[in-house]
């Protein structure tokens, strides 16, 4: 089933996330989405599968058009999205998440669809018991759940999101086979991807997606070169990057554990020099998050010593560390950083330590006016955090980080962002490099990883399977890695 | 109901006939456009204390042609907003040249109304507070208070439980304890062990107990459940539960009791036609008429010779149900034996002839002081400050422990 | 601000109150009265003389003692459900000072006010510890919290306080009368209970405007996890916010005890625990509207307890009416929140509760 859209506009506040996006995809096409991070791809993506809103455009299935205001109205025609985390409920059984979006408040039979998953199953060779709970199945099986559940609920339009990032490379490969399998029975495959290489393994055509409008569209095969440049806007160039001569150590951390429900990390040994980047590479969920938890005071350590500037850390709590010039910004910029509700004046009064009553707001404005200059914010001392964009609700935490900090530790730092606002983070992160703080980062885009860090550590089910020079190492030996390979 | 309506009816033409008659010193004045005020402390329909003060108060309108004005649910649970002094001064403010304040709880309030609006006329039911040889004399000119001696009536019901019960045990479901309600337990129990030694010729001890629940009906956080009350009092081997609350939940779940084939009975309280719940197994009741003291208090006010005194009303023994005249009355129930009726009749007739006088020593208090010396008889100032339960009874006094 | 903000900020208020009146009227047309009259009736009734204004602003002081306490706990991001018990334990503690303590009117009301202040925040802060220790939800450690006040209240009347051989729940022996909040001339009007409830609302409205205290409040109300990693204690914060808030609603059961009673009841919230709610989430949470919206609660309560005298209708006509006002109200923010997420795009769901205050001050 083919489908159209047509200059589809989707802004958040200010910010064009989709900025009159055309794209057509016939029935039966394996059609590629590629675009850096951030650039609207998902946000074009949840729109076509009625998430999101479109603010202006026109979206035709089969020719004519329709007004998709959820979900529910896409899936009714035929449209089913799979999320970059499937949207299953994990306590619930593979069958009830099986049976749990069915339309209709007439009883389900249960009997029946559990034979029908077992049609399905057998038909692309899962292998489900339709009993166990589901936070027992890999991201991999969850998403075969995913992909059953939406064709069992006549999808003919599928859409995958980033759908390789938790899965394993045998998982991939029949997760391609499954979707080749599916298109040659004439449904539409939307494969969004950042990966070029799975792109041009998998997809027929792709449009290459740059800040919220296409860029260019093109069959495959077709040179790298020229994708990437779409992609980009101009070649990268890694591995060129100005030497800063790193200092005594400031962060020593020895034979770290700590753990939460999903991830346990044991005997975690670092050493991070003044001015010294370190990039924490890895799967989510391998353990990266907790050991920045561990670092910043967030969560106890349950072995070893953590010392940062000379202090001995570990009995203290997170407050402590802040007070030591340890300051952790976590990737979920509303959620662990900014209020929500809160103007930038307000941000910036909470972030300033002091410890007057009063607060004099008019010279409060006043700052927060400078503040927001110096920082190239794109909002006024009265909008509220919520209203800026991503780029700028990264510009504003770093704007209110403590000045001359010894250890920063990042998640994500340029998650979403734009390639001007990503570009500028890392400016602003030499910037404090050059003072000499120590700077550790986890993110997952390997370029970002390759390009600004000293040394990766490449993390795998919770321990550091390698530790690689960034300056040697290559987006290639990394991917490896980070599947679990430790040499090809 | 619709009996009820009938005998009112009736009873207003007793009434009118009675006039005719030119008999008694409550002789109905013509007071059109008279208003009068009512406070209740709960709702008018409430099938007992409140409702028979609402009654009253009904009886004196038709009666007069005066105007009656009500505000019921005066109590901090219901009404918040305003303490009884608010309500006094809205009434008066409506024009009320009169104020009934109808329940004990009614004290500070209507003591602060009387001293804030000395020239109207008030009455403070069930108090003390003009009573020169009470303890609580407050000296107001314009507060009055009406009483009925209940505690025959009281006698009465407990009457009818001893000479009913089977098991010796009878349980009395309390309100809050103070001297009223204390001198009424006592009653009853006296009344009960009258009949069981006297015309039962029981030697064993009656089991008489009493469970207070902290008010005059339910309040649901504040009070005991009266229904969980009563049939701890049944689950216990009590047969026969005797009501001194508001409200009629211990012949209500009697009489489920008795549905389910328990042979057990009750005795209702405050309201002529509380039996109609559960009439099978109803012994009878005990109920205050307020009607013909509140007639003869709206009379002085319109004569202008009202006087601020303290009313303690005797029942009519000739006849208990003759809503003219008794300040309390009894109507026995379908419960109550032939046997039983018959010597009941003639408790009554002994109460009533002075032959039988039960708060007559030896008497003690519950802690083995001496109420009543051996051959003494009670004064009026003895049972109205009736400071504990008697020796004998099962249950807390207020003074005690 | 320009005449359009206004009118976009304020419809929704109005339309909840125009909404709410034709309801109101629906249902007294329905309870066969005429409804100017009967609206006549609760205006006259709360307004109409000196000593009637007076009766509601007795009922307006801890109205607004209490929904001032809920702001500062709102503004944290908790729902203070237990503030009744809060009122309750407040009241007790002032009748322990009304009861035992002698000495000229000023000293006895002087501590008395104290000691509510202290019992409210202490019940509050029970509440808190709970909250932020045991880590039981605010609403029901605060519900508990309130059934432990109350029966303390009734256990106190029926028990060690109460009146000389009588043990009745309404209440206890009349506290002497240097221990009555002083009145204005003859009325029932304290000066005293009005200076403390505006001089509450004075001061909740610049602790959450002008201090630094009251933004970090804001800020842990609004979202504690980035609160905390702004380096604030939020536990402290959360426990301080507990014990002012519960303290205000002491203070309202202060006024109750010595002020309005005259005794400890069992029942001496009066309910305004619950009814502060409606007020404060009314008034959008901003303390400038307080005053206003609970003075038309206490009118309608004052007000409608003349219906049943005058129009015979049921007292409870006012609780009906109040009940309309807030229903009307929290759906018109509903409609307002659902609208604002379909002009961002967002498939619409259900509103967010109004936890959150929006803004204060």
């Amino acid at each position: 089933m083919g489908f159209e859209l047509r200059e589809i506009h989707k802004h958040f506040g200010a910010v064009r996330a989709n900025d009159g996006v055309n794209l057509s995809v016939a029935s039966g096409e394996l059609h590629g989405l590629l675009g850096e991070n951030g650039a609207g791809k998902s946000t074009l993506m949840k729109v076509l599968s009625g998430f999101h809103q479109k603010t202006s455009g026109e979206i035709l299935v089969e020719g004519e058009p329709v007004e998709l205001r959820t979900p529910a109205d896409a899936m009714q025609h035929g449209i089913g999205m799979l999320h970059q985390d499937p949207l299953v409920f994990l306590p619930f059984t593979v069958l009830d998440n099986f049976i749990i979006g069915s339309p209709g408040p007439e009883r389900v039979n249960r009997r029946e669809a559990a034979r029908e998953l077992a049609t399905l199953a057998e038909r692309f060779g899962f292998n489900f018991d339709p009993d166990t709970p589901t936070r027992r199945l890999t991201v991999g099986e969850r998403q075969q759940l995913e992909i059953l559940r939406l064709l069992w609920l006549g999808a003919r339009v599928l859409i995958l999101d980033e759908p390789t990032t938790g899965i394993s490379a045998p998982q991939r490969i029949k997760l391609f086979a499954t979707l080749r399998e599916l298109a040659a029975d004439g449904m539409s495959v939307v494969f969004v991807s950042h990966k070029l290489e799975e792109v041009e393994e998998l997809c027929e055509r792709v449009t290459i997606i740059r800040a919220g409008a296409v860029v260019g569209e093109r069959d495959l095969p077709c040179p790298a070169a020229e994708l990437v440049e779409l992609m980009f806007g101009g070649e990268v160039e890694v591995g060129e990057r100005p030497i800063v001569g790193l200092g005594p150590p400031r962060l020593v951390v020895s034979g770290l554990g700590v753990q939460d429900r999903l991830a346990s990390v044991e005997d975690f040994d670092l050493e991070v020099a003044e001015g010294e980047v370190i990039g924490l590479a890895g799967l989510e969920g391998s353990g990266q998050r907790i050991v920045l938890d561990a670092l910043s005071g967030l969560r106890r350590a349950q072995t070893g010593t953590i010392q940062a500037g000379g202090r001995d850390l570990t009995k203290t709590g997170y407050r402590g560390y802040l007070a030591a010039g340890v300051q952790f910004l976590p990737a979920g910029r509303l959620e662990e950083g900014l209020v929500a509700g809160l103007t930038l004046t307000e941000h910036f009064v909470l972030a300033a330590r002091s410890d007057s009553f009063r607060i004099d707001w008019d010279s409060a404005r006043e700052e927060a006016g400078r503040d927001i200059v110096d920082h190239f914010i794109k909002g006024t001392p009265e909008s509220t955090a919520e209203s800026l964009s991503g780029g700028n609700q990264q510009r504003l935490l770093l704007a209110m980080l403590q000045d001359n900090l010894s250890v920063l530790l990042m998640e994500h730092p340029t998650r979403g962002l734009d390639i001007e606002s990503a570009a500028w983070v890392w400016e602003q992160l030499l910037l404090r490099r050059e003072d000499g703080t120590a700077i550790v980062f986890a993110s997952a885009d390997l370029d970002e990883l390759l390009e600004y860090s000293d040394r990766i550590l490449v993390f795998f089910n919770g321990s550091v399977l390698a530790e690689v020079n960034a300056r040697t190492s290559s987006v290639d030996e990394l991917g490896h890695l980070i599947g679990g390979k430790v040499s090809r | 109901m619709s009996t009820t309506k009938v005998s009112r009816v009736l009873l207003v033409f007793v009434a009118f006939a009675l006039i005719a008659a030119a008999c008694g010193d409550s002789e109905p004045v013509d007071a059109e456009g008279f208003k009068f005020g009512m406070i209740l402390v709960g709702p008018q329909n409430d099938h007992g204390w409140s409702q028979a003060h609402y009654e009253a108060g009904q009886y004196v309108a038709e009666l007069t042609g005066a105007e009656m004005i009500v505000q019921d649910k005066v109590n901090p649970s219901d009404l918040p907003e305003k303490t009884v002094d608010q309500v006094a001064a809205d009434l008066i403010a409506l024009g009320a040249e009169l104020v009934f304040a109808t329940s004990d709880d009614m004290k500070d309030g209507i003591l602060l109304a009387a001293e804030q609006n000395p020239d109207v006329p008030m009455i403070w039911s069930s108090g003390d507070s003009a009573w020169e040889d009470g303890k609580a004399f407050a000296g107001l000119d314009n507060l009055g208070n009406v009483m009925g001696k209940m505690e025959f009536g009281k006698m009465i019901a407990g009457c009818a439980a001893g000479l009913t019960t089977q098991t010796g045990s009878i349980g009395y479901v309390g309100p809050l304890t103070n001297d009223e309600t204390q001198r009424l337990v006592n009653s009853a129990y006296l009344g009960a062990k009258y009949c069981w030694e006297t015309y039962r010729e029981e030697t064993t001890p009656l089991d008489f107990a009493v469970t207070w629940i902290g008010f005059w009906f339910n309040i649901p956080g504040f009070t005991l459940d009266p229904t969980q009350v009563s049939n701890e009092f049944l689950d216990s081997g009590a047969d026969v539960l005797i009501s001194g609350i508001d409200t009629t939940e211990a012949l209500v779940e009697a009489g489920k009791r008795a549905s389910e084939g328990e042979a057990v009975w009750s005795v209702p309280y405050d309201f002529e036609g509380a039996c109609a719940e559960a009439p099978d197994i109803c012994l009878g009741t005990p109920y205050f008429n307020w009607g013909p003291a509140y007639l003869e208090i709206v009379n002085s006010v319109v004569n202008g010779d009202f006087k601020a005194e303290w009313q303690w009303n005797g029942p009519d023994w000739d006849n208990l149900t003759d809503n003219t005249k008794t300040a309390l009355g009894w109507v026995s129930g379908d419960g109550l034996s032939a046997d039983a009726s018959a010597d009941l009749d003639d408790f009554i007739a002994g109460l009533g002839s002075g032959d039988i006088n039960l708060f007559t020593g030896p008497l003690n208090y519950q802690d083995g002081s001496v109420y009543l010396a051996d051959g003494e008889e009670a004064t009026d100032f003895q049972i109205w400050y009736t400071e504990q339960l008697l020796e004998g009874i099962t249950g807390e006094s207020a003074s005690g422990g | 601000m320009n005449f359009a903000d206004l009118w976009k900020r304020s419809r929704t208020g109005v339309f909840a109150v125009a909404m709410a009146l034709v309801v109101g009227i629906l249902l007294l047309l329905v309870a066969g009265a005429n409804p100017f009259e009967a609206l006549g009736v609760i205006i006259d009734g709360s307004l109409g003389s000196t000593a009637r204004f007076g009766d509601t602003l007795m009922v307006w002081a801890p109205l607004v003692l209490a929904a001032a306490g809920l702001l500062i706990t709102f503004a944290a991001g908790l729902w203070n459900i237990g503030v009744e018990g809060q009122i309750v334990f407040g009241a007790i503690a002032a009748s322990l000072v009304a009861r035992e303590v002698s000495g000229p009117t000023w000293l006895i009301v002087t501590l008395a006010l104290l000691a509510g202040f202290a019992g409210g925040g202490f019940w509050a802060f029970l509440a808190g510890l709970l909250r932020t220790y045991g880590k039981v939800n605010e609403i029901f450690g605060g519900l508990g919290l309130f059934f432990v006040a109350q029966a303390l209240a009734v256990y106190l009347v029926l028990g060690p306080w109460k009146r000389p051989g009588v043990a009745s729940t309404s209440g206890t022996e009349p506290f002497p009368r240097e221990s009555w909040l002083p009145t204005l001339g003859s009325t029932r009007l304290s000066w005293v209970a009005v200076l403390v409830a505006v001089i509450a609302v004075l001061v909740v409205f610049y602790l959450l405007r002008g201090t630094r205290f009251g933004l970090r409040l804001k800020a842990v109300g609004k979202n504690m996890r980035s609160a905390f990693l702004l380096g604030i204690p939020t536990g402290r914060y959360m426990l301080a916010a507990f014990a002012l808030g519960g303290g205000l609603a002491g203070l309202a059961g202060a006024v109750q005890a010595t002020g309005f009673h005259h005794k400890l009841v069992p029942s001496i919230s009066g309910g305004y625990g619950f009814l502060a709610i409606l007020v404060a989430m009314l008034a959008g949470y901003a303390a400038r509207w307080i005053a206003p919206i609970a003075f038309v609660f206490a009118m309608l309560a004052v007000g409608s307890t003349l219906l049943p005298l005058k129009l015979g209708l049921d007292s409870s006509v006012g609780g009906v009416l109040q009940g309309v006002l807030v229903l009307f109200t929290i759906l018109a923010q509903g409609w307002q929140a659902r609208r604002q997420n379909r002009s961002d795009g967002v498939a619409a769901g259900p509103p967010e509760p109004p936890i959150v205050p929006g803004e204060v001050g």
